[in-house]
């Protein structure tokens, strides 16, 4: 058997087929199907309704401003997230005393399950006893309350800060291994050279670490495209859906709202958009690669 | 100086704080909170099943805003398990989760033989069993059911009891005394106009905002839908017609945007629903509309607050006073059950001593058949768990003649359910009350959400031709 190099290759392989066949290819194929039919929370009956459920969706316009909202979310948080973490990075790659609590608390965010976290920072960002509020009166920078979740912007705000905030840490961990793979003597030969410190970041450390920065950039879009826990936890959606997002709005309306088949339609959105958002960086990645 | 084990073991425990703390209930009684008069639970009574059961019956229910009540409800459900042989599991989780766990069960076609939720569970009809002999028997045994619990469990397009409603919670207001007395009300408002003038006043005068949410959660929802029935408006008529764009509408959706900028702040547009709590426990707020829960909270952590929390019936305005139900008890038995016999049977025995539920959730739930109840009054009028004055909740002994059923004038169906899960009605109001939409432009664009959700429900033989 260990001379079969095929079969082993196989046997090796089945798990994550598998995996990938049970946990993605069904759901998004019974996806499809939902989206196709008028299947409610009640009644689990495939009845085929043809594109009558996007119809629908493209007549809600909470469903575009949704749509609207997961780009803005993402984009932004996407931007931060990379330029966060690189400077994280290179934190975490520094030498110095305590490094190893630094990177400790650095780690935490991403290792704290993400309903956990965002009730801690619905605590923080309480209309009423929001500590952030506290310091800024305390520093005499505003007055009454600042009402974070309240006003469409700073919600929406606290949303990209609260994802930039718990996807950071996976990015610099990410870039870590980017940087940690540079050559030393490369940076030691344009020190030679007579390159700066901000000369050889951007000339040199940033065109090495850009292939493992975008795939830092694909996880943070990923996972705060596919994310409802953020929004749900904080928000609900709200202020009048300023912050309602495509993965919220599709549970909203397929299960608290029992129409399934109009929430699989709102949730199929999203494939499209990370497939189109996973090939344009994936292909960035291998042109700079090949460069 | 702090060594690392220190500052983990620091860390460590802030986390259990906070993980603790994030589990708590909304409604949470709280460290020192009533524990109740020592003896005073009413006796309860077996009710004896029609016929043998045997097997096992697995309930599913929401963890109840007073914990004491769960404590109650599991050993009632096993003793009356040990005495007609029926193996009963009991499992409560959070009710946030409880409408999708529903879903995946019926979709997976297995799972627990009865259901409890908060709401009316009107969008799973099909796949749930028609409990009209349940109801109808719970009648001829104890006299008429609530009209409002009967609306929330009955659907009259398919004559379908899609579920069997024993319980409902009223949604007072909750006012400080200490704020509503210097501003000339005393005994609190009375109507939309006494909470303008009197709001406004103490906001003006004490810096002291009301707490109505326009907000995308459940008080929200439920206190902007008395707003409008108090004005004559509402989503739907008898028949189940959409008729929310009307004068009456935008009267109300005026009236609320003038009553935010006098007596509240930014901050009722991003509430959840443990926040108006909050704020009263806290002594932030002069008034809310919220269950008893919050005060009893108080009467643990904080009893000068509670003291100082009185409680006014719904308030009244040009067409009458009402209130939406706080809470809607709905059981539902899913077709798939094992033994829908034996979840018949319990349901018939729990009604039968609904007054031990009153008493064990510190007369929180209240009966859909009075007659199960006769001490309620007296609770009411004398509360056995420490309320200062003791009447504070007499003004509850007359809730069923201001509660509503979410859906009034018409029935709880699946439409209006899927408008209050996705908030037509706070953004309706917040839009307004923010100044970006006219009331007329406001209520139209809520209609046209609100019609083509009817429209659909319609389609699927779930909610009356109108």
């Amino acid at each position: 058997m260990a001379d079969r190099e095929g079969t082993l290759a196989w046997l090796f392989l089945m798990p994550s087929v598998v995996y990938i066949l049970a946990l993605v290819a069904l759901p998004f194929l019974l996806a499809i199907g939902y989206s196709l039919s008028d299947v409610t929370a009640g009644d689990p009956s495939f009845d085929w309704v043809g594109t009558r459920n996007f119809q629908r969706v493209f007549e809600d316009p909470v469903f575009w401003r949704s749509l609207g909202n997961t780009f803005v979310f993402t984009l932004i948080s996407m931007a931060l997230i990379v330029v966060l973490g690189k400077v994280l990075a290179n934190i975490l790659v520094a030498d110095f005393r305590g490094k190893w609590v630094v990177r400790f608390l650095v780690l935490l965010p991403w290792t704290t399950p993400v309903a956990l976290s965002s009730i801690a920072w619905l605590w923080m960002l309480d209309s009423i006893f929001s500590p952030i509020d506290w310091v800024l009166r305390q520093l005499g920078l505003i007055e009454g309350n600042m009402y974070w979740l309240g006003e469409p912007g700073l919600a929406m705000a606290s949303v990209i800060a609260v994802h930039v905030w718990r996807l950071t840490p996976l990015a610099a961990v990410i870039m870590v291994a980017g940087l940690v793979a540079i050559p030393r003597d490369l940076d030691e030969a344009a020190r030679v050279d007579g390159a700066g410190y901000w000369r050889r970041m951007f000339e040199v450390t940033i065109p090495l670490v850009l292939p493992v920065a975008a795939v830092a950039a694909l996880f943070g879009a990923i996972f705060t495209f596919t994310d409802m826990a953020v929004v749900d936890v904080l928000t609900n959606g709200g202020p009048n859906n300023a912050t309602q997002v495509l993965t919220s709005w599709a549970f909203f309306r397929g299960i608290d709202g029992g129409d399934v088949g109009q929430g699989a339609a709102i949730a199929l959105f999203l494939f499209p958009l990370l497939l189109a958002a996973a090939i344009a960086i994936l292909r960035a990645v291998r042109r700079l690669e090949v460069r | 100086m702090t060594n690392r084990r220190d500052f983990l073991r620091t860390t460590g425990a802030l986390a259990v704080g906070a993980m603790l703390a994030g589990c708590a209930s909304e409604e949470d009684a709280g460290p020192g909170g009533p524990t109740g008069a020592p003896g005073g639970a009413p006796a309860e009574t077996f009710e004896e099943p029609s016929k043998k059961l045997s097997g096992g019956l697995s309930i599913l229910l929401w963890s109840h805003f007073v914990p004491s009540h769960d404590a109650w409800f599991d050993k009632f459900a096993r003793d009356w398990g040990s005495k007609t042989g029926v193996d009963v599991k009991v499992d409560h989780i959070d009710q946030a989760q409880i409408t999708t766990r529903i879903a995946a069960e019926i979709s997976a076609g297995q799972g627990h033989d009865m259901i409890q939720f908060i709401a009316p569970l009107s969008q799973f009809e099909p796949s749930v069993l028609d409990l009209k002999d349940l109801t109808d028997e719970a009648s001829k045994r104890w006299g008429t059911q609530l009209e409002l619990c009967q609306k929330s469990s009955f659907n009259p397009s398919t004559g379908k009891f899609y579920a069997y409603s024993p319980g409902w919670v009223p949604d007072p207001g909750n006012y400080r005394k200490s704020l509503w007395e210097p501003a000339g009300f005393p005994n609190g408002p009375a109507s939309w106009d006494d909470l303008l003038k009197g709001g406004g006043e103490i906001k003006k005068s004490k810096n002291v905002q009301m707490g109505l949410g326009m907000s995308q959660e459940i008080d929200s929802n439920m206190v902007l839908r008395g707003l409008m029935w108090t004005h004559g408006a509402s989503i739907q008529d008898a028949n189940e017609r959409v008729i929310l764009n009307s004068p009456e509408t935008v009267q109300a959706v005026e009236f609320m945007a003038k009553l935010f900028k006098e007596s509240m702040t930014n901050e009722v547009f991003s509430w959840n629903a443990a926040s108006n709590n909050q704020g009263l426990v806290a002594g932030k707020m002069s008034y809310i509309v919220n269950s008893i829960s919050a005060w009893r909270t108080s009467q643990g952590t904080n009893p000068q607050v509670a003291d100082d929390v009185h409680f006014v019936p719904a308030l009244r305005g040009p067409a009458g006073q009402f209130a939406a139900q706080h809470v809607l008890y709905n059981w539902i038995v899913p077709k798939h059950a094992a033994n829908p016999d034996a979840a018949k049977e319990f349901l018939l025995h729990y009604t039968s001593n609904f007054k031990a539920a009153t008493y064990a959730s510190k007369l929180y739930d209240f009966c859909s058949f009075a007659e199960r109840t006769p001490e309620l009054n007296g609770w009411l009028a004398s509360d056995p768990f420490g309320s200062n004055p003791p009447d504070k909740l007499k003004l509850l002994s007359d809730a069923t003649k201001w509660s509503v059923n979410i859906g009034y004038p018409g029935p709880a169906n699946t439409a209006e359910g899927e408008i209050f899960n996705t908030f037509v009605i706070p953004n309706m109001f917040a839009r307004v009350a923010r100044g970006e939409q006219s009331a007329a432009e406001s209520v139209a664009a809520a209609t046209s959400q609100a019609t083509a959700v009817f429209d659909k429900w319609r389609a699927q033989g779930l909610v009356g031709k109108g």
